[in-house]
């Protein structure tokens, strides 16, 4: 129940935070993007590093992931 | 009432936006002659304080590019893992003897000292494939499998995904599912929940010891993920990521232990092994996690370009039924020097809760709790990581790259944990590590 209840929290806030986004867009169009369109400015610019960092931090702190899928489990003690 | 007014909102928004969709193409890079590999690799050290872990990590991600937005991608890591971990056994004001986890012998952790387990060596394969193709306009579809492999854990896993383009493509919805299965053999067996650290029996040869109901566990874990990206102008870029994920199955580490002390002073009880025998000379019971773990998270990123500098901020709260909610703030700032190279300082916080049934140490005459650990990563910290990636460019077009990290992470057990003297004297695992990384990037 409590579980559920937090997903309700979460989801509204999710919510919530895709109609602040939703509410800010300012229709760039594709003549528009040649900064968007740079490495530097892609979500997966240093992939590698993050997924490196992700493994580390999964196996040092409590909690994990959240950016997308990490590639592979460890047992890491 | 807020929520619908909030889901209203978002609604009309996308509605508003929707209004003035059109058939464009999808934010991308510069597209790469279809057929070559881009390859991404790079050599990881990773080195605790206090000779504790150290990883020596070769990692590779090659993409293929098949035109039309049809990619494959492979990446492998090989790592390392040498050092000493804490078992979590609490540090006390004499010697203290245990049982290595094969059986094979005993070692000591001088006085004043956290007991580490220093038989902790490790080497870890890992190989990830996904596919990921456009499947109608808009639409874009991804499919991929992974396997790693330990002496001692293995794990595969599938992964599919879905993305839908909205609103001239400036905004992308996305949904994916992830499904793991590991499998868990622990050296000298798996650890009856609660039950004493045995006496050594001398063999190291990873037979079953004392104290153990079988060779192997698993666990299956289970991923949802729900992501929005937005477009916020021609310099600016929105993620928002939500996340469940439901563990099953053996969730206990096998090489944990919890001290039993005095329920006065809060020292660890002495034990004597019997004549002849090697053993633990006080009471050490292996712990016990619950066999679930339900865990959401919220995940968000933003990158801003301010005039050819990019700003990257992201931020992750997280929460789960052990009671573990962790608060993750990070952001790099990538400043370009001069046409070919840049640097990027890198500066992370996190701090999470305890869970429930973390416990710093067992009460001698207490009864027990249905559940226990004293593993530090289920206690109440902090860490910090600062640190800097300098890349340059070369002419060839190829990037070579050097990153150095600091993390500092500090723990301490809630106090209703503590027993007697604890308070004044309790000593935590807190480390310090270094990050340290070259890669180089290139086409074939």
């Amino acid at each position: 129940m409590k579980a559920d209840m937090n997903l309700n929290r979460k989801l509204a806030l999710l919510l919530g935070l895709s109609s602040l986004a939703l509410g800010a867009c300012t229709h760039v169009e594709p003549w528009q993007r040649e900064v968007l369109a740079r490495d530097d400015m892609q979500l997966d610019a240093n992939a590698i590093d993050t997924s490196l960092d992700d493994h580390i931090y999964f196996s040092k702190e409590g909690t994990s992931g959240g950016r997308g899928f990490g590639g592979g489990g460890c047992g890491c003690n | 009432m807020a929520q619908d007014d909030k889901r209203i909102g978002a609604s009309l928004a996308a509605a508003a936006c929707g209004l003035l969709g059109s058939a464009v193409p999808a934010i991308s890079r510069a597209a790469d002659p279809a057929g070559n590999w881009d390859i991404d690799s790079a050599f990881l050290y990773y080195g605790e304080s206090d000779g504790r872990v150290q990883d020596l990590s070769l990692t590779a991600i090659a993409v293929r590019d098949y035109g039309d937005d049809r990619k494959l991608s492979l990446d492998g890591t090989l790592d390392t893992l040498t050092g000493a971990s804490p078992s979590g056994a609490i540090a006390a004001d004499r010697p203290q003897t245990f049982t290595s986890p094969s059986g094979g012998g005993t070692y000591t952790t001088p006085a004043g000292e956290i007991p580490l387990d220093s038989s902790f060596h490790d080497t870890r394969f890992a190989l990830n494939a996904s596919w990921s193709q456009p499947i109608a306009r808009l639409y874009t579809w991804n499919l991929g499998v992974g396997l790693s492999s330990e002496y001692d854990y293995q794990h595969a896993g599938v992964n599919s995904g879905l993305t839908r383009d909205f609103n001239e493509r400036n905004t992308t919805l996305s949904m994916a599912l992830a499904y793991g299965m590991d499998t868990v053999r622990p050296v000298g067996g798996v650890p009856i929940p609660f039950a004493q650290m045995p006496d050594a029996d001398g063999e190291d040869d990873g037979g079953e010891q004392a104290n153990r109901s079988g060779s192997s566990e698993s666990k299956d874990v289970l991923d949802v993920l729900f992501g929005v990206t937005q477009v916020l102008g021609r310099h600016s870029l929105l993620r928002v990521n939500y996340s469940y994920s439901d563990s099953s199955g053996y969730l206990t580490d096998p090489y944990k232990i919890l001290s039993v002390v005095d329920p006065v002073t809060g020292e660890p009880v002495v034990r004597t092994p019997p004549p002849g025998a090697e053993g633990p000379d006080g009471i050490y019971l292996f712990e016990h996690r619950p066999d679930s773990r339900r865990r959401q998270s919220l995940y968000g990123e933003l990158r801003q370009d301010f005039s050819g500098k990019v700003l990257q901020i992201g931020y992750r709260y997280s929460t789960d039924d052990w009671e573990i909610d962790s608060h993750t703030l990070e952001g790099r700032l990538r400043l370009p020097l001069g046409s070919s190279s840049y640097l990027e300082p890198h500066l992370r916080y996190y701090t999470q809760t305890a869970a429930s049934f973390y416990r710093y140490s067992l009460a001698g005459d207490a009864a027990l709790p249905e559940f226990a650990s004293a593993d530090a990563r289920l206690a109440d910290l902090d860490a910090w990581t600062l640190g800097a990636k300098y890349a340059r460019e070369t002419a060839g077009g190829s990037e070579w790259s050097a990153r150095l990290e600091f993390y500092h992470q500090v723990s301490k057990p809630p106090a209703q944990t503590l027993i007697g003297n604890q308070s004044g004297n309790v000593q935590m695992p807190d480390f310090d590590a270094v990050i340290l990384q070259f890669g180089y990037h290139f086409k074939l």
